[in-house]
């Protein structure tokens, strides 16, 4: 019987090509509009670690002077998102997590061992040890290192695999030299591409969208190298005065981020209690005037407090939504017209024996099919509004650039994967369905005499 | 076949109340042949739509096949229908996109028929009806006569007790009108009972009884062969 009704469908859709390509076509607009819109919510959305949702937090101190001006951003309630280098060299001596991370991103131009590449402006991540196990940073080659060559620090560098292969044509790096403002590191590892969305060990960049560092190198090179941020720097107090380096990390100014891994999610609570505690000794220094306001955060939380999705997504949205909301109203009147101009032939098969249950059920069908046909017409828009979008609104993103992973980043941002592809068919479907539902009720509910006389 | 006693029928709008059939009793014996005659707007479409369970009635008893329809549901109303009643229409009501063998299935596809027997009757009423050699056109390819006949293949197509036909040689000229009749006077022959709507009187002679109708109550009743209708009587009853 299906079958049979998806025939009939396919027929009464050939009967009237122009209606049938209006409806089809309305549904397809509306399913692209909302598509792209939950496209680009869903890549800026997702949860880039979510194995570790309850164990990796964002760690956050409130070191503001209790002056309402001072705030930040649009959320004057929560902390800066960034720490002070002497609040977290202290805390960073915390067992509490069994990771800590303190880290900020520099940038400096680079020397290549290779004369036949010219020197080159790249990103360094300056970071602790813990850096490439607590947000699980796959490797191709050796490794990371180890919290003494923090200390000391040692002359060692992990490079990108974009980097890796810029320098040294893909071959393994491991143990070859680096030139990194003057002085020579030694390559102890490389990491595999490597690109969570949104990038959220680090806000500071493109509304928490931007590719990893190019360069990894030990903490301890900050004040080596007296390494300066590449990223928001915020002095937090009126007393701060930026003299030199030197005297810069010293004050309240912040400018690193600060995470930690637990080993249980109870250790959280233990955590707080440490961060709070310190804080409360550190008012007994004048420093820390504000209500105690320390947050320390999962990674999901962290991304909804600094709103990395931002209410432009949501609205982009709601809006693509609505937009299908009036595509469905505008299939429903044709589809009602549809309908009504074939109900003599639903009053001649009723009089030939079909129940109002088998008519309805036709109809459906028929309004299943322009979903589909609508809904797959609506997922290759989508594609095409995608691709366009790329080129309209992400190609600042890649001018100057020879990253891959920047080009990879644009395109994840504007990629459909296997469960937006499903919503959409599943949208097409309630779209066909929520506009058809009535109008196949209606013809359903028409008496079977009606109009055979017209017929 | 046939029992209606006391029928009433009313169309109601927001203004006006017309009486279709008023009191309307009639009693068809099976494998009659019945005309049924009046002017325009006497109520012989509306009778037809009664009897044929498309139209529900206001008031009175319907006996059908020895069933009570007074009170079925509607999907009860759609399986008598479809089992026990064939329709054939003035304008033909063919399907226009399907070709005559998917009109002449359609009623057999509603009674869940298996693949096989459905073929088998299709090929056997087309057969009847001359119309082997066309069964892979559309109606728009074929004759007035040819699509009526088309349409009474697919009345017959589900062996019905009771065939009803509106007008079924208004749109077709003498000739045609005339192989019609020949064709339905077969039928009936063949037991099954006929309910025509005519205008024409010639073709109202040709069966057993004419019923002239006025204002929606009989008028009049001629019965020009009763001998025969007697037969079919006893005949359908044996």
């Amino acid at each position: 019987m299906l079958m049979h009704d998806v025939r009939l469908a396919l027929r009464s859709l050939k009967r009237n090509p122009i209606l049938s390509t209006l409806m089809i076509g309305a549904i397809a607009v509306g399913i692209a509009a909302s598509m792209i819109a939950i496209t680009l919510y869903h890549a800026r959305s997702g949860h880039p670690i979510p194995w570790k949702a309850d164990t990796l937090y964002a760690v956050t101190m409130d070191l503001r002077d209790d002056d309402p001006d001072q705030g930040f951003s649009e959320h004057p309630e929560y902390p800066p998102f960034q720490l002070a280098y002497p609040d977290a060299k202290a805390v960073y001596q915390s067992d509490i997590p069994v990771r800590s991370v303190m880290m900020y991103r520099a940038g400096r131009v680079v020397a290549p061992e290779n004369r036949n590449v010219k020197p080159f402006g790249a990103t360094i991540r300056v970071t602790t040890a813990d850096f490439f196990q607590t947000f699980d940073v796959p490797f191709i080659q050796g490794n990371g290192w180890s919290r003494a060559d923090d200390e000391s620090p040692a002359a060692v560098v992990v490079l990108s695999r974009f980097m890796n292969d810029k320098l040294f044509g893909s071959a393994n790096s491991v143990g070859r030299e680096v030139t990194l403002t003057g002085k020579q590191f030694r390559v102890v590892g490389v990491i595999d591409t490597w690109m969570p969305q949104p990038k959220y060990y680090d806000l500071n960049a493109s509304s928490g969208f931007d590719v990893p560092e190019d360069f990894f190198i030990p903490f301890g090179w900050m004040q080596a190298l007296k390494l300066g941020p590449n990223g928001n720097v915020n002095c937090v107090s009126k007393r701060a005065k930026i003299e030199s380096f030197d005297a810069f990390i010293t004050q309240d100014c912040v400018w690193l981020q600060f995470w930690v891994e637990f080993r249980k999610a109870s250790d959280r609570d233990r955590y707080q209690a440490f961060i709070d505690n310190y804080v409360s000794d550190q008012k007994r220094h004048g420093r820390f005037p504000r209500k105690l306001n320390n947050r320390i955060v999962n990674v999901q939380t962290w991304l909804d407090m600094w709103d990395v999705v931002g209410d432009d997504s949501r609205m982009q949205m709601g809006l693509g939504l609505v937009f299908l909301v009036v595509c469905v109203l505008n299939t429903l009147g044709l589809m009602l017209a549809k309908f009504l101009s074939a109900a003599p032939i639903s009053g001649l098969r009723r009089a030939l024996g079909a129940s109002r249950v088998d008519i309805v059920r036709q109809h459906l069908v028929e309004v299943v099919v322009v979903g589909l046909l609508g809904g797959f017409t609506g997922l290759l828009l989508t594609l095409g509004g995608l691709a366009a979008l790329r080129v309209l609104l992400f190609s600042g993103v890649l001018v100057g650039s020879d990253n891959p992973d920047r080009v990879a980043m644009v395109q994840a941002m504007v990629h459909m994967d296997v469960p937006v592809i499903a919503l959409g068919i599943a949208l097409s479907l309630l779209t066909g369905v929520l506009a058809g539902l009535y109008p196949a009720w209606r013809i359903g509910r028409l008496a079977p005499a009606t109009f055979l006389k017209t017929q | 076949m046939i029992d209606m006693q006391g029928i009433s029928k009313v169309f109601r709008t927001d203004v006006v109340q017309t009486h279709a059939l008023r009191n309307f009793s009639l009693r068809v014996e099976p494998g009659e042949f019945v005309a049924i005659t009046g002017h325009s707007g006497s109520g012989k479409t509306t009778f037809l739509n009664v009897a044929g369970l498309l139209e529900e009635f206001d008031a009175g008893h319907y006996q059908l096949d020895g069933q009570d329809v007074s009170r079925l549901t509607d999907n009860q109303r759609s399986r008598i229908r479809n089992e026990k009643i064939g329709f054939i229409f003035q304008g033909f009501n063919l399907i226009p996109d399907l070709n005559i063998y998917d009109n002449v299935d359609a009623p057999l596809h509603y009674r869940r028929m298996p693949g096989a027997e459905r073929h088998r009757r299709i090929t056997a009423s087309l057969e009847r009806v001359g119309l082997t050699a066309r069964m892979k056109h559309i109606p728009a390819q074929l004759s007035g006569g040819q699509q009526q006949r088309a349409a009474i293949a697919r009345a017959i197509s589900g062996e019905p007790r009771v065939i009803l036909a509106d007008e079924p040689t208004g749109n077709l000229d003498t000739t045609m009108s005339n192989q019609i009749m020949e064709l339905l006077q077969s039928i009936n022959a063949g037991g099954t009972t006929i309910l025509m709507v005519t205008h024409n009187p010639e073709l109202a002679q040709k069966a057993h009884r004419q019923v002239h109708i006025v204002d929606g109550q009989i008028d009049q009743i001629h019965e020009f062969n009763p001998l025969r209708a007697a037969e079919a009587a006893v005949g359908a009853s044996a």
